[in-house]
């Protein structure tokens, strides 16, 4: 069997590519990031350290995304992190919000990570290998989130009265946002095409298939009506701000460091 | 685990607490790690790897209630002999046992099963299988939470720790260039707390200390693994 010839993109192509990529990061950059503001604050030790890890995850997988951008462009993954910002952040706001209490801590991780588990999953299939090659490596752990924040998704929403009523009320203020995720990129279109990105409303419906009846069947949850269409990442909340100069506070304060 | 099975347990605020069995492959026996808070066996094995296995190797998790589980040293044993009428149901009974007082990531093996009519008696045909191990203790078959061994499990649970290795403590040390190069440079930061230098000499040597360190003797402390 001979390879198949690699893929060659247009330019045209390659700035969607790279939009797409630095998205793709960008959501986990910010999402990480409110993560690991738990770390030390957690109900228990256990679970500490199970979001820390799992925003330890989310991070690399924004280096892998990142990896894959300066292959196209050569530009620096740090430099894009620590000195972007909120002007030049493409997240999505769902990833922006406070990170509120447990509740709304594991509903939007679940949330999230089923998006991002049905998405790589289709992306192992992509026509561009380094894409298919890093979301095959990131599926696999993607895959291990799910199961833990759909397990506190359901203990919480069938916990107490108290613990219900902060789940449909993390669920109501979530929900808006989600429509966002599965919003393509300018040009995502013809990649989309050409077999390099998943289709998004694929995606949504596999993504539907599976967080629907998780909310509603399994933890009892009251799905919020269809939010109004979304503006795109350009527009953030105002969260985004504050939560980057803390995240870059180091780096901007010491743009030349090589040691730390 | 060293909790004697005679004492009442306190009043605990915490979610129960399991013990977890870690194998670093089908060849390995389990062994355990420590132990996790949880509120059901799913927790128990979900929060067991995340704070066990995200970087070792492992091919499968058990986690066991500390209620179900049976322990005693030869101590204890010796002080409350009755821990061995110690009644249950009748079952398999694993065995696990500690050999040594060494530190290690692990402090009890599991070396088999024995058929028993309760946890007393398992632990009775521990000791006297094992009659010079520091700890024995014996939990029946039933009350193993396991982690499920189909692709999919192992893929997304174990799969991505043989992809994380350990670093050494100086890879954390440096942004963009090596520690070897900043060493030649001479732009190795010096201990916090360290008198002023000029270049590589120290300006104020106390009289009584030790000749001033060579920036090249501090780099050294530093640079574990080249």
């Amino acid at each position: 069997m001979t390879a198949p010839a690699p893929l060659t993109l247009s330019e045209t192509q390659q700035a969607a590519l790279i939009r797409k990529l630095t998205a793709l990061a960008d959501d986990e950059i910010i999402l990480a990031q409110r993560g690991g503001e738990w770390t030390g604050h957690a109900p228990i030790l256990e679970e500490d350290i199970a979001l820390a890890n799992i925003a330890q995850d989310e991070l690399g997988h924004a280096g892998l995304y990142l990896e894959l951008r300066r292959a196209l462009d050569g530009s620096n993954p740090d430099q894009l992190a620590f000195t972007r910002d909120a002007a030049g952040y493409t997240c999505a706001r769902l990833v922006e919000l406070p990170r509120g209490d447990w509740a709304f801590t594991m509903l939007r991780q679940y949330l999230y990570d089923a998006y991002e588990a049905v998405w790589l999953d289709a992306a192992r299939q992509s026509s561009y290998v380094p894409l298919a090659e890093v979301a095959a490596k990131a599926f696999r752990e993607e895959r291990f989130h799910l199961q833990h924040t759909a397990l506190w998704v359901e203990r919480l929403a069938l916990g107490t009265p108290e613990s219900l009523r902060r789940t449909q009320d993390a669920l109501n203020a979530l929900w808006p946002h989600l429509g966002q995720l599965f919003q393509p990129v300018a040009g995502e279109a013809e990649l989309t095409g050409d077999g390099v990105l998943p289709d998004l409303n694929a995606v949504r419906v596999r993504w539907d298939g599976l967080v629907v009846p998780h909310l509603t069947d399994r933890c009892g949850l009251t799905l919020p009506p269809a939010g109004a269409e979304q503006p795109g990442r350009e527009q953030h909340t105002e969260h985004l701000e504050p939560l980057l100069a803390e995240m870059q506070r180091v780096a901007r304060d010491h743009p030349d460091a090589e040691l730390w | 685990m060293t909790q004697s099975p005679s004492q009442s347990p306190t009043h605990d605020t915490q979610w129960p607490r399991w013990e977890v069995f870690k194998q670093d492959s089908e060849k390995r026996p389990y062994q355990a790690v420590g132990s996790v808070h949880a509120g059901d066996p799913d927790h128990a094995l979900l929060t067991a790897r995340n704070v066990f296995v995200r970087r070792p190797a492992a091919v499968s998790l058990w986690a066991v209630r500390e209620a179900d589980i049976l322990s005693a040293t030869p101590e204890e044993l010796a002080a409350h002999p009755a821990v061995l009428d110690t009644p249950g149901e009748a079952d398999t009974y694993h065995v696990g046992v500690k050999k040594t007082h060494k530190r290690s990531m692990t402090f009890v093996d599991l070396v088999g099963t024995v058929q028993a009519s309760g946890p007393g008696e398992a632990l009775r045909q521990a000791q006297a299988a094992h009659a010079d191990a520091l700890a024995w203790l014996v939990f029946p078959e039933a009350a193993i939470a396991r982690t499920d061994d189909d692709p999919g499990t192992v893929e997304s649970w174990f799969a991505p720790a043989k992809d994380k290795t350990y670093k050494q403590q100086q890879y954390y040390g440096v942004i963009g260039k090596h520690v070897g190069q900043l060493k030649r440079e001479g732009r190795m930061p010096r201990r916090v707390n360290e008198e002023p230098h000029v270049a590589d000499h120290k300006v104020y040597d106390h009289p009584h200390d030790q000749p001033a360190r060579t920036l090249e003797a501090n780099a050294a402390d530093v640079e574990v693994n080249p």
